[in-house]
């Protein structure tokens, strides 16, 4: 069996952080068990990609090259990783939990009688993986029984990808063979939510103000770190009460219900007409001048401070964390 | 069209939950359980699907005794009729779970099949995705919308960071369905009323087939270290802010 | 001396071919009015029974009858001018039975009552008197509707009001003139046959006019399902609430009949008041009206043609139109029938709604929050766990265990029971009691939660409950007796009254208006012990309307859970009626009615008057207060 081999993500040209980070549980993996470890890179024309994944201190790039690969579809990339394991009998194939991951990877595992450990937070010695259960409630470790191949996948943050010391590898190519006929699905090509209309409710960062904003004139202070962060402008009632954003921004038990990754809520109180809106959001951070303040109660960060002092001071951070 | 919809019976998110005596489930004594939310949707959208198109809904679960109140909730809220695979998934793993349902699932020759994206206990995503391996068909995961066309599906597929895709698939096919693409319906008194009528055919996991020795085993379960507590960041302005952001990157992984 | 009073002239010698016409007048009046009563009393008989309807015991019943309408206390009461002129009305009908018997007789010859002999003079001048006090009655209302025109009225006028206001005054006008003539004036007999023919020509008026009522109120009243918004039971696997024609009960058809169109109703109604399209004066005669046109077999929904779903889903349940009306009418159960009707079949699509619904068919609380939120707040106020061994359960609701404020509320009131040394604990689990989802008639909903709920308290041995809440305590102990045995359960208004005594008091110069919450006040009819409370804290000061007239928070009916209101806030016009008493402070007994005044007084910025609940009011003059005891 050949060692532990990475499966690299391809995306808008570029080889995504969560793929080095997989590299990294990777080497990991390979330093506690004495494995090499190589990667795969799966699409189509990516001479110069593999060049970049060379530079990391691995064993081996192997371009999974054909024209069919180019673009994602689940048959495609299920049919020539499969035509790899099968020649090169990986011990371990580890990947980047990604939403594509997740599309294939189950399916390949089971045509080779495996199970995807997936969304994996830690790899301990045994080795042992652990990945979140109950909604990260608890934790569960897991054995590959058995043999064959182990397939991994690894949580987006678990593993940091700013720790991969460099080398130089051997780049190879591996052609696997594919017929049109044999992909049943058609992607269209991706688009973005309608820009119209505002939809809190798939929105994965937003920022959230209250009374605490005082004035409508305060509110693009608010705005920029909103848009330093990427996220959706949202407010509690009295915001759009008295008109300074539309209704639809507003979160709460008469207005939207949200769960986004991150819910900032600037100057907001923590009535529970709000939160019942909002406490499905998996990280809470609450910027509040009153350290009794309800919202304090959800918040997983919290800053007790004048809001007008530490918005603009998060942004630049933000915006330097960013680069 | 017809379907069937994989639904899992799990533990309730509300409440507590407590690791048992031998430290690899939690303790089930007194839980109470419900649908699981992703597979609500799924429901959902098959449902709106017969509405639109007719048909029938079979809706499958594996699981033992107590899944028999989460079939009738999904009989209430308006499948036609389902499956019972009366098993213990305590021995068994996503791939063992999955060839049991593929198994009553061929019987059923369904044109499409759906099922949550994700369950909220065990949360591997996987069961849709083998499904369509084991029984050879095409599939789309994180699905929000589906129309059918005359050549098979047109689908809304979610990708990462808001992006959307369409997708188009002949049928039959497997979808894995997102939560939040539909509105769900409540259960009515009517409808529970209705469901008392409809038929559970009850099949053991001798009737589909040996089971398979397990590819991944759960050795045990564990509290994590850090508890949810709120993290109130001091100092100046200015400190607590740079204290956030680097929270916000390698903590939270938001940014 | 004799003194010449005058005496009733009875008209002489009426021919036979007089006799003949009035005999002949007098049954076509009865049989038009029969063709037309008929079919309505048709009508009402064919409805279904109503299922857990009880005639026994008669006690009750006949004390309303006899206090209700025989002596028109809600009518005078509730509206007091107009009522005292609508009583007189209704006393000169009684009073003038015999006259009107006797009148027909003489039409045939066989007068019974002799206008000189002592009795007949005596009857008639009693009778007199009725008709002097009904003709100004009459004439007074008939100003009232036709100039004065009240807006409850409704905007068009009435025309056939108007008629018999006209035929009554005649009737008093032409036997009061018959004191003024002899008995053999030309004159008497004119007015003997305008007097026929006003009565002949009323009889048939009668069924196809809100006059009704002359003869369906008395029994309305009397037939009542007596209790309070009372919700009856569903009878039977096909039985969903009021869907359609065929799920109207005789009561409920009955009550549609006897409606007077007083709008007393609608006048005190919040959403009526606030611009919302929902009229209770209006439901009611939507259902008279589809049961003119299609009649209790039908199977086609009442939410449709006469009454509309929006209307239905815009009620607080604040009970102002059924504990107002003069002639039994019982709106609540029609209203909620009408919900039942809507849910139970899944018609309802509304947004809100079902989240709620789904709320609490996975998880424990109305505000789908976690469980272990209640659990981390019982941890923080130590609070003990009940175990059969301790006095009183306190029972925490959503709003006392997931609401800041009610929360709040819940830790003063912890430290006046601490104060007191009384032995309480609280339930591991508490499932909403569901109060809002038995309001918009989600039975399935609701069983599966008074059942665990039930089912939770058997376990425990709870035998007697104080909640913050009035809405908690009205759905435990009236609406779980469908499914069981309720524990007994007190308001915590009535457990600080009766501890006040030991309790310090505060001496300040704050005024305090206290808001009488609907499921307190009407539901529960306690008014005094909130009023004791207050005393104690500050000087009580009252709304304009307070006690059983207090004006709902607009959070009952399940409101509070469902999205925006149309048309003006209830909460704000109430929160404003609140603060024009110039109170320093607005005491609340209701978690919800608390909740929905934060954010309107709120918005009236520095001046505006703070929001106390009872508990806290009195847990401000505990020694351990940190709130010091000046104002």
């Amino acid at each position: 069996m050949s060692g532990v081999w990475v499966v690299l993500e391809e995306r808008n040209g570029k080889i995504g952080r969560i793929s080095w980070e997989a590299v990294a549980a990777g080497q990991k993996l390979g330093a506690q068990l004495g494995l090499s470890v190589g990667a795969i890179l799966p699409g189509a024309d990516t001479e110069a990609l593999a060049n970049e994944a060379a530079t990391k201190a691995i064993a081996k790039v192997v371009r999974l090259e054909h024209a069919l690969v180019g673009a994602y579809t689940a048959d495609a990339f299920s049919l020539a990783l499969e035509q790899f394991v099968r020649q090169e009998q990986p011990d371990y194939l580890v990947f980047p939990h990604t939403y594509q991951v997740r599309d294939y990877a189950p399916a390949l595992a089971a045509r080779l009688g495996q199970v995807l450990i997936g969304d994996v937070t830690a790899i301990g010695d045994g080795p042992v993986f652990t990945r979140q259960l109950m909604q990260g409630r608890l934790n569960g470790e897991y054995k590959h029984a058995g043999g064959g191949t182990c397939f991994v996948s690894v949580q987006s943050g678990a593993f940091r990808a700013d720790q991969i010391e460099s080398g130089s590898a051997i780049v190879e190519t591996f052609t696997p063979t594919i017929e049109a006929s044999q992909i049943r699905t058609k992607p269209g090509e991706p688009f973005r939510g309608s820009a119209q209309t505002v939809d809190l409710g798939s929105a994965q960062l937003i920022v959230s103000v209250g009374r605490g904003i005082k004035e409508a004139d305060n509110l693009p202070m608010v705005q920029e770190l909103a848009a330093a962060l990427g996220a959706e402008i949202a407010a509690s009632r009295p915001i759009c009460d008295n008109g300074w954003l539309p209704i639809e921004r507003q979160v709460g038990s008469s207005g939207q219900t949200v769960a986004p990754k991150l819910y900032l809520a600037v100057g907001i109180s923590g009535a529970i007409q709000h939160l019942v809106g909002m406490k499905g959001s998996q990280c809470v951070v609450a910027i509040n001048k009153d350290p009794e303040a309800p919202i304090f109660e959800v918040a997983d960060y919290g800053i007790v401070g004048d809001l007008f002092e530490v918005v603009p001071a998060l942004t630049e951070a933000v915006k330097a964390a960013k680069q | 069209m017809k379907m069937m919809v994989a639904i899992k019976q799990v533990p309730q998110r509300d409440v507590q939950v407590r690791i048992d005596a031998t430290g690899k489930w939690i303790e089930e004594s007194d839980l109470q359980w419900a649908l699981n939310e992703s597979d609500a949707y799924a429901l959902e959208e098959a449902l709106q699907l017969k509405e639109k198109h007719g048909g029938e809904v079979v809706v499958i679960s594996a699981g033992p005794e107590r899944v028999g109140s989460t079939i009738r909730e999904a009989l209430a809220k308006g499948a036609d009729r389902a499956i019972h695979v009366d098993c213990d998934p305590g021995n068994l793993d996503v791939l063992g779970v999955a060839r049991l349902l593929a198994a009553a699932i061929k019987s059923e020759s369904p044109d499409l099949t759906l099922t949550g994206l994700q369950s909220d206990d065990l949360g591997y995503g996987q069961t849709g995705v083998i499904l369509a391996e084991l029984m050879g068909l095409a599939h789309a995961t994180l699905i929000l919308h589906v129309d059918k066309t005359d050549q098979g599906l047109m689908l809304k597929r979610e990708l990462e960071e808001g992006w959307f895709q369409t997708i188009e698939l002949p049928l039959p096919a497997v979808l894995t369905i997102q939560s939040g693409g539909n509105k769900l319906r409540y259960a009515t008194l009517m409808g529970i009323k209705k469901a008392k009528t409809k038929e559970v055919r009850r099949v053991t996991a001798q009737d589909l087939g040996a089971p398979s020795t397990p590819a991944v085993t759960l050795e045990r379960i564990a509290a994590p270290q850090k508890q949810k507590s709120t993290q109130m960041l001091g100092g100046s302005a200015k400190e607590a802010a740079a204290a956030l952001a680097e929270k916000l990157k390698f903590e939270a992984r938001v940014l | 001396m004799t003194i010449l009073l005058p005496v009733l002239a009875e008209p002489q010698h009426f021919t036979v071919a007089e006799q003949v016409l009035f005999a002949v007048l007098a049954v076509a009046s009865g049989w038009l009015f029969w063709r037309r009563f008929g079919p309505i009393l048709k009508k009402i008989l064919a409805s279904k029974r109503d299922p857990g309807f009880r005639l026994f015991p008669l006690g009750k019943r006949v004390w309303d009858f006899v206090w209700e309408v025989l002596c028109q206390a809600k009518v005078i009461r509730q509206r007091p001018l107009p009522g005292l002129a609508h009583a007189f009305v209704f006393w000169g009908f009684c009073a003038f039975a015999l006259v009107t018997l006797n009148h027909c007789a003489v039409g045939l010859g066989i007068g019974f009552l002799h206008p000189d002999g002592a009795v007949g003079r005596f009857y008639f001048y009693l009778a007199a008197a009725f008709a002097l006090a009904c003709a100004v009655g009459i004439a007074g209302l008939f100003v009232r509707r036709f100039l004065v025109r009240p807006r409850w009225l409704g905007a068009k006028l009435s025309w056939e009001s108007g008629f018999i206001a006209l035929l009554i005054f005649l009737l008093m006008v032409t036997y009061l003139g018959a004191f003024f003539v002899s008995h053999a004036d030309p004159a008497a007999r004119v007015l003997w046959w305008v007097h026929t023919l006003c009565l002949l020509v009323f009889l048939p008026i009668i069924p196809h006019t809100k006059h009704l009522h002359l003869v369906l109120s008395p029994g309305t009243v009397f037939l009542s399902r007596g209790g309070f918004s009372k919700i009856p039971p569903l009878a039977g696997d096909e039985d969903f609430g009021l869907v359609a024609g065929t799920d109207l009960t005789q009561l409920a058809s009955l009550q549609a009949y006897s409606c007077v169109e007083c709008g007393r109703c609608t006048e005190h109604c919040p959403a009526a008041n606030t611009g919302k399209v929902l009229n209770p004066k209006e439901v009611v005669l939507g259902l008279r009206s589809y049961l003119n046109e299609l009649g209790p077999g039908s199977a086609e929904t009442l939410l449709g043609k006469y009454n509309s779903q929006e209307a239905v889903f815009q009620c607080t349940t604040c009970g102002s139109c059924e504990f107002q009306c003069p002639v039994g009418i019982e709106h609540l159960p029609i209203l909620i029938g009408l919900r039942r009707g809507a849910v139970n079949t899944g018609a309802w699509e509304d947004d809100h709604g079902a989240k709620l619904f789904l709320a609490l068919e996975r998880g424990s609380n109305a505000l789908g929050m976690s469980a272990t939120e209640r659990d981390k707040f019982v941890q923080k106020l130590e609070l003990p766990i009940f175990d059969g061994t301790q006095e009183y359960c306190l029972w925490l609701g959503c709003m006392g265990g997931y609401d800041p404020k009610g929360r709040e509320i819940i830790a003063d009131f912890v430290r006046v029971m601490r104060y007191l040394g009384t032995s309480f604990g609280v339930l591991r689990k508490e499932k909403c009691t569901g109060d809002p989802v038995r309001r918009l008639g989600n039975d399935l909903a609701f069983q599966q939660l008074a059942e665990a709920n039930l089912e939770t308290m058997a376990q425990n041995k709870v035998k007697k409950i104080v909640s913050i809440c009035p809405h908690c305590v009205r759905t435990i102990q009236e609406d779980w007796k469908e499914y069981g045995t309720p524990p007994e359960i007190e308001h915590h208004s009535e457990f600080l009254a009766r501890h006040l005594s030991q309790l310090p008091s505060i001496e300040n110069n704050e005024t305090i208006v206290f808001h009488d919450p609907c499921y307190l006040g009407r539901y529960r009819d306690v008014y005094d012990e909130p009023r004791a409370v207050v005393r104690a804290s500050g000087t009580l000061v009252e709304a304009a309307r307070h006690g059983e007239r207090s004006f709902c928070c607009g959070a009952g009916g399940g409101l509070a859970f469902l999205g925006e209101e149309t048309g003006e806030r209830v909460s704000l016009v109430r929160a404003k009626e609140l603060v024009e008493t110039g109170a320093t402070t607005v005491g609340t007994a209701c978690p919800f009615c608390n909740s929905m005044f934060r954010d309107a007084l709120a918005s009236k910025g520095e001046g505006a008057p703070q929001l106390l609940d009872l508990a806290q009011l009195m847990a401000r003059a505990l020694p351990d207060s940190t709130n010091a005891m000046n104002n």
